[in-house]
């Protein structure tokens, strides 16, 4: 593409969005809502692609749905939920379980149990956590090609001996997470060189394990980039994780049955391996989510 | 009040004094981001601004500069080094350095214009010329000035510099980002006071510098006070 | 509708066409929110400043602790004040406002003072002179006076809020900043870098569009 042309282009483009943004006023709202529901989603990408689909299904059954998506991490979601400003998120069982519990490690690899016990701990906080879906995004521990090798590294228990030696790197919010650097010492008794606090399993920790400013990096178990950056996923050989299934969390003042049953049917329809695909689409060829998330809820019969 | 207790208790706390994320390890990422982007700028810009000066060229562009330079959403800029230049210091080095830049050019531009045209006269009928006037007569005249942009500069990227954490840097920003997402209020509360305590005593020492360098001869005029137009907050 | 075009490990276009065109309103819709937070925060902070400024010129009283606690305010970085401030307001645009707000209000009232200490003492005398009762002054006399300066901090303080506001995508409104962020996380450069760009133009735009209105609304002003 020539220079000339770029610029011109460029200059439409700015144009038409400065134009369209003094022109148009607030979009018109749909008639005959049956209520509005405002829905979190996570600051990984995931979190978009999860809020999006559940989203859609609840607008397309009749409810005005106000999206706040990369709002945080689950400290800045829960408080948001917490306080009303939002209605839903898509949580993970076992995660939130321990986040709820503080980390008193009730979490088992029974989901139903997770999400039974989870309830125990929301109904103080006005909160319901619905049926979970039987996908399944895990924390997990990747480690470069070069390193599994150099330390022959296949399975969570080989870093015991060389933990010392190699950094950890995840969000900031790991070493205060019982299924990230706690979990790992306490189960496995790893200790790292140090950690290195970058993002949840986003370009940050991708482009630090490339550059080797750390070697093992928490990502998510139904990230697609997992595999085009040539990353190894150690086996998590004595379960630290749990059964971290995808499930609604939402206030109960609008968790009518009508929204409940609209949620509980996309949870029952969506596998991991759905999930992975959808993930895929996002974030190695930039995808929209929405666009993504509403062909798949076209695919599965929500009449779209 | 519990608030102040807790970061208090924080501060005393000798586990946060020691350590990769003890308070003199991000002191000095901190200090070492800040000066490094810092002293970048002031070899690429203060030749500018004061050849511009002393000629008296480009005048418009030198003062507007300033006006650019506050609209660079810093956010941004960090963002894109780190898509250009990948994780690590040098991304967060460019962006400050940026960023630092145009007050300094500013500046020394309108130093060097200030300089009275009669003493300007009087050094070449004592035979100073080009260089030498420049260097002997223009300069030193300007110098409060100059380094009035160098402390504008530094304040700000010293405050900016928090933004590094954004994309895994060092330094006070990490007690705010890692604050933040791990909703430790203490932490974070910590982490700004430590950032706007460095701020003040780079403000102080090099206002102190500032007036150091004067010449005895400007000190006893007038040297124009607050200027109501250096406020530059990017961060 | 698919646009992703490029594939992991291939250099990544700076920006994507036929993904720009199709978004256009992801941007106007964010440069909506991104002008909003803005003209709401100079607006109060100018409701403030003005009085402030006005009675810490008069009275040492007020000068001095106006200046100590906004300049503390000041200091302080914004994506910490923002997140302070959560527990307190959420993370809703009054968080990002009294952080805008705040840091705005430090640059006006120092504009507002040194308008009103620039305004010669002679002048002041002769409005005296003339009868003027010191309400009937100030506004009739000294404020006109000021107001170049006073338009100055206004301007300042309104290219340095549309900087800031992409700050507040840590809590979760951002307008452009948002698009940054999500540039940042989901590692796709058009959006980052169209939204910083459209950031720079906005504060560019509305320092001219202040710069318009100042040399027609105070014709005696002569602006640097």
């Amino acid at each position: 593409m020539n220079r000339k042309l770029s610029s011109g282009r460029l200059f439409a483009a700015l144009a038409t969005i400065v134009l369209t943004a003094v022109a148009c006023g607030s979009t018109s709202a749909p008639a005959a809502s049956k209520g509005t529901i405002t829905i979190a989603g996570f600051a990984f990408s995931e979190g978009t692609v999860l809020a999006d689909l559940y989203g859609e299904a609840l607008a397309h059954d009749g409810f005005t749905v106000n999206y706040k998506l990369q709002l945080g991490n689950r400290e800045v979601v829960s408080t948001a939920i917490k306080s009303g400003q939002v209605d839903l998120y898509i949580g993970y069982a076992a995660t939130d379980l321990e986040f709820y519990n503080k980390g008193a490690g009730e979490a088992s690899g029974d989901a139903a149990a997770n999400v039974q016990k989870l309830n125990s701990h929301l109904s103080s906080l006005g909160l319901v956590a619905l049926t979970p879906s039987t996908a399944i995004d895990q924390n997990a521990f990747a480690v470069t090609k070069d390193t599994a090798s150099k330390y022959n590294l296949v399975k969570l228990s080989d870093l015991a001996a060389v933990g010392g030696q190699l950094v950890l790197g995840g969000p900031p919010e790991c070493p205060t997470r019982p299924f990230c650097q706690p979990g790992l010492s306490r189960v496995y008794g790893i200790t790292f060189k140090s950690f290195k606090a970058l993002d949840a399993g986003d370009p940050l920790t991708f482009a630090a394990l490339a550059n080797g400013s750390i070697q093992v990096g928490l990502v998510f178990s139904s990230d697609a980039r997992i595999a085009p950056a040539k990353l190894v996923v150690l086996q998590d050989d004595k379960q630290l994780e749990q059964a971290d299934d995808v499930v609604p969390i939402l206030r109960s003042a609008v968790a009518s049955d009508e929204a409940k049953t609209v949620l509980n049917e996309v949870s029952a329809k969506l596998t991991t391996a759905d999930l992975v695909q959808m993930n895929s689409q996002v974030e190695n060829l930039h995808q929209d989510a929405d666009a993504v998330t509403m062909a798949w809820l076209q695919s599965h019969n929500f009449g779209m | 009040m519990a608030a102040i207790e807790s970061v208090l208790k924080w501060f005393t706390d000798p586990a946060h004094w020691s350590g990769t994320d003890g308070i003199p390890t991000r002191l000095m990422e901190h200090i070492q981001l800040s000066a490094e982007s810092v002293a970048i700028a002031m070899l690429i810009a203060l030749p500018i601004g004061i050849v511009l000066g002393h000629y008296g060229k480009l005048g418009n562009v030198a003062i507007n500069v300033s006006n650019i330079g506050r609209a660079l959403p810093s956010f941004g800029i960090l963002v894109i080094a780190f898509q250009i230049w990948g994780l690590g210091d040098l991304p967060i080095i460019v962006s400050l350095t940026a960023l630092a830049i145009p007050p300094m050019v500013t500046n020394s531009y309108v130093g060097l214009r200030e300089v009275d045209p009669d003493i300007k006269d009087a050094a070449r009928g004592m035979g100073f010329r080009g260089m030498a006037q420049l260097l002997r007569v223009e300069l030193p005249l300007a110098l409060p000035l100059v380094m009035a942009g160098i402390r504008t500069s530094a304040v700000q990227v010293v405050a900016t510099a928090t933004l590094a954490a954004l994309i895994a840097g060092g330094g006070f920003g990490r007690y705010i980002v890692d604050g933040l997402d791990q909703q430790d209020y203490t932490k974070l509360f910590a982490g700004a006071v430590l950032v706007a305590l460095l701020a003040l005593a780079t403000e102080l020492s090099l206002g102190g510098l500032e007036r150091l360098v004067t010449p005895r001869g400007i000190r006893l005029l007038r040297v124009r006070a607050a200027r109501p137009a250096t406020a530059f907050k990017t961060a | 509708m698919g646009h992703g075009l490029f594939l992991q490990g291939e250099a990544q276009p700076w920006i994507l066409w036929d993904w720009l065109f199709s978004h256009v309103s992801r941007f106007t819709d964010a440069l909506q929110q991104h002008i909003a937070l803005t003209f709401i925060a100079v607006t109060l902070a100018l409701v403030i400043s003005l009085p402030l400024g006005v009675a810490a010129q008069r009275w040492r009283v007020v000068r001095n602790p106006a200046f100590v606690i906004f300049g503390i305010v000041y200091t302080i970085p914004s994506i910490a004040l923002f997140a302070l401030l959560i527990p307190y307001t959420g993370l809703s645009a009054t968080t990002a406002e009294i952080g805008l707000v705040g840091y705005a209000v430090l640059i006006i009232l120092r504009n507002v003072v040194v308008g009103l200490d620039s305004v010669p003492p002679d002048v002041v005398d002769a409005a005296n002179g003339m009868g003027y009762r010191p309400l009937a002054r100030l506004l009739r006399v000294e404020l006109p006076l000021a107001l170049p300066a006073i338009f100055a901090g206004v301007r300042i303080a309104t290219v340095t809020t549309i900087g800031l506001v992409t700050i507040t995508a840590v809590i979760g409104l951002g307008g452009l900043g948002q698009l940054i962020e999500e540039g940042l996380v989901d590692d796709f450069r058009t959006p980052l870098v169209v939204a910083t760009v459209l950031s720079i133009l906005l504060a560019l735009v509305a320092d001219l569009f202040l710069a318009g209105v100042q040399k027609v609304a105070l014709p005696w002003s002569r602006s640097a």
